[in-house]
């Protein structure tokens, strides 16, 4: 398949199953809701060292927000529950409980559900007054009021689990590393207009894409020798001699279809720019089955 | 579905004992049924049809029209559903009321709320002595003037007022806030039919009791 010029190779990303949680942040505007988002999801960027993947959503006005107030909706992810309680719960208290007028409420509905300021409320040390207060459905929601310094911290007793997807990708194969990140930014500017769906590391983007494994006994994964360009000449190599940076989107969402829209979305911005902005090849990490069971074929997703 | 209605067809001199008429008693019940019964206990007890014209099908939502400060225990023990009173009611509304919503769109008597465990209570008139005594949770709103003894006993729960109350000393004056949680609050108000659908001021003086009990109640002076 070639799309203005730019190839896309007719392989696949791998994808695997996750647990995933929305929760809305909203503040006194939106410059310190974002202060909160931006500490909650900071080091979210991989499961590998980090626990979860997390990012901001998107950003929301006061008619989007339960108490009326500036906000941004946050997506977390991790491998299991037990680790996105763990992470949630750490995360609410360190990076929401303690940004001024910040509050926090579920995003997500839910049969499963999680703490958010189930345990954090102890921190009022007898203080913490609960309210259930019925939402504009007439259902009651159960939340804390707990006493801090500026005042009052608002949180919501619990927020929904669900299942989710992690790890839909693609590779961005570029004649320079200007050109891939330039082809990078767009993709990322048209993907965050997708709703369920975070690119958890620095910018949406990674530099550093990984393969499964890795010649010393206690890594687990390492550098993606196939598509490192420095390495064309000493490895089995998926780049050809024009190809001299790479830039991956990692992509997690709720659904298989927000990540294969998204991927589409992502895509089609870089084709939009052309050939002459540099960019060579769109192509997709996979690990032949080794990691998940989802596969986004890339021709698949740019037919539909 | 149409609310379950009790008009009162005459004023009485004496008090109507309303504790049965709740939306978990009256579950399931036809209108023949509730017509035929009882209000007190004995074998001559007066039956509600005796007091009430009855109306409508849905008991989960009930409404007492024509009402009168004799009719006392309105929505006692009551644990779903929502119960408006247009006009006064008396003694002991919404005691030992486990959930839902209660409206009283009159005054209401001697302890509103005694006991009151959970769910709203919203008055437009006034509140007798003794308003939210002994209450273990909820939230109980007086639009009007408010009796003595607010909050006597109080565990927990929010009671909400427009007028500076006269309150006794082991509940504490902890300031003027701003407070997030009435944006919720009052965001849930907005579809009842009450005084209280309007408000949207989360400024509030803040007295913190019953000491005597703990202390994790609060009484706000609103700003309509």
């Amino acid at each position: 398949m070639n799309i203005n010029g730019i190839q896309i190779d007719d392989t696949y990303a791998e994808a695997f199953n996750m647990r995933g949680t929305r929760v809305i942040i909203t503040a006194q505007n939106h410059k310190w809701a974002y202060h909160a988002a931006n500490a909650m999801t900071g080091f979210a960027t991989s499961v590998i060292g980090c626990g979860v993947e997390a990012g901001i959503e998107r950003e929301l006005s006061p008619s989007e927000t339960p108490d009326g107030r500036a906000g941004v909706s946050i997506l977390m992810f991790a491998m299991g529950s037990k680790v996105l309680m763990q992470q949630l719960e750490t995360r609410m208290g360190q990076c929401i409980l303690t940004c001024p007028t910040a509050a926090a409420f579920a995003g997500i509905d839910s049969d499963d559900k999680i703490s958010l300021g189930k345990h954090l409320r102890y921190f009022g040390d007898g203080y913490q007054t609960s309210k259930l207060i019925r939402d504009a459905n007439g259902i009651a929601r159960r939340y804390w009021r707990i006493p801090v310094m500026d005042g009052e911290f608002l949180v919501q007793e619990t927020t929904g689990m669900v299942r989710a997807i992690g790890g839909g990708n693609f590779l961005i194969l570029a004649t320079s590393q200007p050109a891939a990140l330039a082809a990078a930014e767009a993709a990322i500017e048209a993907m965050k207009q997708v709703p369920n769906v975070v690119m958890p590391f620095p910018g949406g983007v990674v530099r550093s894409g990984s393969k499964v494994g890795s010649k010393y006994p206690k890594m687990f994964a390492s550098s993606n020798d196939a598509f490192c360009p420095t390495l064309k000449g000493l490895v089995k190599s998926e780049l050809s001699d024009d190809i001299e940076s790479v830039m991956e989107i990692v992509i997690d969402g709720l659904t298989f279809e927000d990540i294969a829209r998204s991927m589409k979305v992502g895509i089609e911005a870089i084709c939009n720019l052309g050939e002459s902005q540099g960019v060579k090849r769109i192509s997709a990490g996979n690990y032949g089955g080794k990691l998940g069971p989802h596969l986004f074929k890339l021709h698949e997703i740019l037919g539909q | 579905m149409t609310a379950l209605t009790f008009t009162l067809k005459n004023a009485t001199d004496f008090k109507i004992n309303c504790s049965h008429l709740t939306p978990n008693l009256l579950k399931g019940l036809t209108l023949s049924q509730i017509q035929g019964l009882t209000l007190a206990n004995g074998h001559n007890a007066p039956k509600v049809a005796d007091f009430f014209e009855v109306n409508g099908n849905d008991t989960e939502n009930i409404i007492f029209s024509n009402s009168t400060s004799q009719l006392d225990y309105i929505g006692y023990k009551m644990k779903n559903g929502s119960i408006t009173i247009q006009g006064d009611t008396g003694d002991f509304l919404g005691c030992q009321m486990q959930n839902g919503t209660i409206i009283c769109q009159g005054s209401a008597g001697d302890r509103v709320g005694d006991q009151m465990r959970r769910g709203v209570i919203l008055i437009d008139g006034n509140a007798g002595n003794y308003c939210a005594s002994r209450i273990i949770a909820g939230t109980v709103g007086i639009y009007g003037q408010v009796g003595k003894f607010l909050g006597f006993a109080m565990k927990r729960g929010t009671l909400l007022v427009t007028q500076q109350p006269s309150l006794h000393a082991t509940i504490q004056d902890c300031g003027s806030h701003t407070l997030p949680f009435l944006a919720l609050l009052f965001q849930s108000f907005k579809s009842y039919p009450t005084k209280f659908n309007t408000v949207n001021n989360l400024r509030v003086r803040r007295f913190a009791g019953d000491l005597a009990c703990n202390g994790s109640g609060e009484v706000l002076v609103i700003s309509p």
